[in-house]
């Protein structure tokens, strides 16, 4: 039987000991013993280190949340149309066509053909960007202010209830207007990379911004004063602060990486080649876990660090509800959208994604405010 | 020196094997956050494979609570179960993946019956009947 069990031909064993051998000695290398002082207790944060996977999420939240999905996963059949949302807060989508919003009740809105846009901090309004115009929206369409700039992208908005800022791209600068729409200025650094900035929770005016380098720079934008920056890299396609403005995620393919808010990275996943990190966000009850999409080759999955879920194809986003309690995946092989409970009982399908925003292409989400 | 077993006993179980390279990975790394509580003076070996079939088995029963998004609207219509090609792999198929785990246990990592239930949290009776069903099933394959 042994002898059987040992002849048990395994696809690619080699490659996979080569991919391992890379994982495995870096996490080696990186490993800070513990002092025997701290033998039997030790704060998440000193497991978080670890390389190849986002030690984040096994803090004791994210990875709670993780085995709660990953273990008791439940499925519904897939609806013919996104009837409604799963959880409290409305959508923001982006198709061919432009800018949708969708609220809790699955009414969906039409707000122009706009390229980009982002809710404000708590959701009562959007930023939205055409070619050479930024525009202030309600949820219901209204357009509260516009300001025209050439090749705006990328608008994000940010800061208190009393005092909101946003960022955005002109070509490629950075420009920072107030949220009533004055004020409007050149920003704190120039040739940044095309990611949209990222707003400091609780840091009103504190800004992430990816540089051409790959570097993340972290502004005072009243002073332009430089708080931190990382070393260049592989240009970040995203940047997302925790709830808490405590973690900055840097989604930088193939791989990611966690800062805290003085710029200490915390943790780093660096996918084994050719794999790579498709998208990230925070998750769970205190926002310190992260789910990412992992793609290799024809393949997908859901990695929180273990596979969640697999698909066939390209899953390509993941973006979790304003109260951390669901996950929407977008799936464009499968032409569908899923949600899934963070405490894993349930799966909710959408077929048809497209035709739900009467698009020719697969829509993107922008943001789930509340 | 662990890594073709740990690999393997994976693949046994999952019969995946990405999930085997993933669920292998993920327990060399579990052990090496692990290793300044490690007691050193019980064997490695053991102590790894032990993490790698219970993530294999885990890994399993969550594969099939999503069979019914796997064969349903969920799934492109491309999507087809892989043939497997070896006798033994297929002849394991046949097996729940917690009886497999019990096999690759005994036969292949040669962890006794009390060592199997110890690691699994099963009463010996159940392994020693998972042991007696899985080698039934798979004399009458091979």
């Amino acid at each position: 039987m042994k002898r059987e069990l040992e002849r048990v031909e395994i696809p690619d064993e080699h490659g996979a000991r080569e991919r391992a051998w890379a994982v495995l000695s870096s996490a080696f290398a990186k490993r800070t013993p513990a002092s025997r002082r701290s033998l039997h207790w030790r704060p998440a944060l000193a497991l978080a280190v670890v390389l190849a996977l986002v030690a984040a999420a096994f803090s004791s939240p994210g990875k709670g949340v993780v085995d709660r999905i990953r273990k008791t996963v439940g499925i519904e059949h897939a609806a013919p149309a996104l009837f409604s949302l799963p959880s409290p807060g409305k959508l923001l989508v982006r198709t061919d066509a432009g800018v949708w919003v969708v609220q809790r009740n699955g009414s969906r809105r039409f707000l122009g053909g706009y390229r980009e846009a982002s809710w404000s901090p708590f959701g009562r309004f959007l930023v939205a960007a055409r070619t050479n115009e930024l525009a202030a929206i309600e949820p219901n369409g209204d357009v509260r202010w516009t300001l025209a700039r050439p090749g705006v992208r990328l608008p994000s908005w940010g800061g208190t209830r009393t005092d909101t800022q946003i960022a955005y791209l002109s070509g490629r600068s950075l420009r920072v207007v107030a949220g009533d729409g004055t004020g409007d200025r050149v920003g704190c650094a120039r040739r940044v990379a095309r990611v949209a900035p990222a707003w400091q929770p609780g840091a009103p005016r504190v800004l992430a911004v990816a540089a051409h380098s790959g570097s993340v720079r972290v502004y005072s934008v009243d002073t332009c004063r430089l708080l931190w920056h990382s070393r260049p890299g592989p240009v970040p396609t995203k940047l997302e602060w925790s709830s808490d403005g405590h973690r900055l995620l840097v989604l930088a393919p193939p791989g990611l990486r966690v800062y805290d808010a003085r710029g200490r990275l915390l943790a780093e996943d660096r996918p084994p080649n050719p794999a790579r990190d498709a998208d990230a966000t925070f998750v769970g009850p205190e926002n310190y876990g992260v789910v990412g999409i992992r793609v290799r080759g024809g393949q997908s999955n859901i990695f929180a660090p273990r596979t969640l879920f697999h698909a066939r194809g390209s899953l390509r986003q993941v973006t979790a509800s304003p109260d951390g309690r669901w996950l929407l995946i977008t799936w464009p092989t499968a032409n569908q959208w899923i949600f899934v409970r963070a405490d894993g009982k349930r799966i909710r399908a959408i077929s048809n994604a497209s035709s739900q925003f009467e698009s020719g292409t697969f829509p993107k989400v922008e943001g789930w405010a509340r | 020196m662990h890594w073709p077993r740990a690999l393997r006993a994976a693949y046994l179980v999952t019969h995946d094997a990405q999930a085997a390279e993933d669920i292998a990975q993920e327990s060399f790394l579990a052990a090496i956050r692990a290793l300044d509580t490690f007691d050193r003076r019980r064997p490695f070996g053991p102590w790894l494979h032990r993490i790698v079939v219970n993530r294999a088995i885990d890994w399993s029963r969550a594969r099939r609570l999503r069979s019914e998004v796997e064969l349903g609207e969920l799934v492109p219509a491309s999507e087809e179960q892989p043939e497997l090609a070896d006798e033994t792999l297929a002849a394991l198929a046949r097996l729940a993946p917690e009886h497999r785990a019990v096999v690759v246990m005994r036969y292949l990592l040669e962890f006794t019956p009390g060592e199997i239930a110890e690691a699994l949290d099963l009463p010996r009776g159940t392994v020693n009947s998972r042991l007696r069903r899985g080698l039934d099933t798979l004399a009458e394959e091979l």
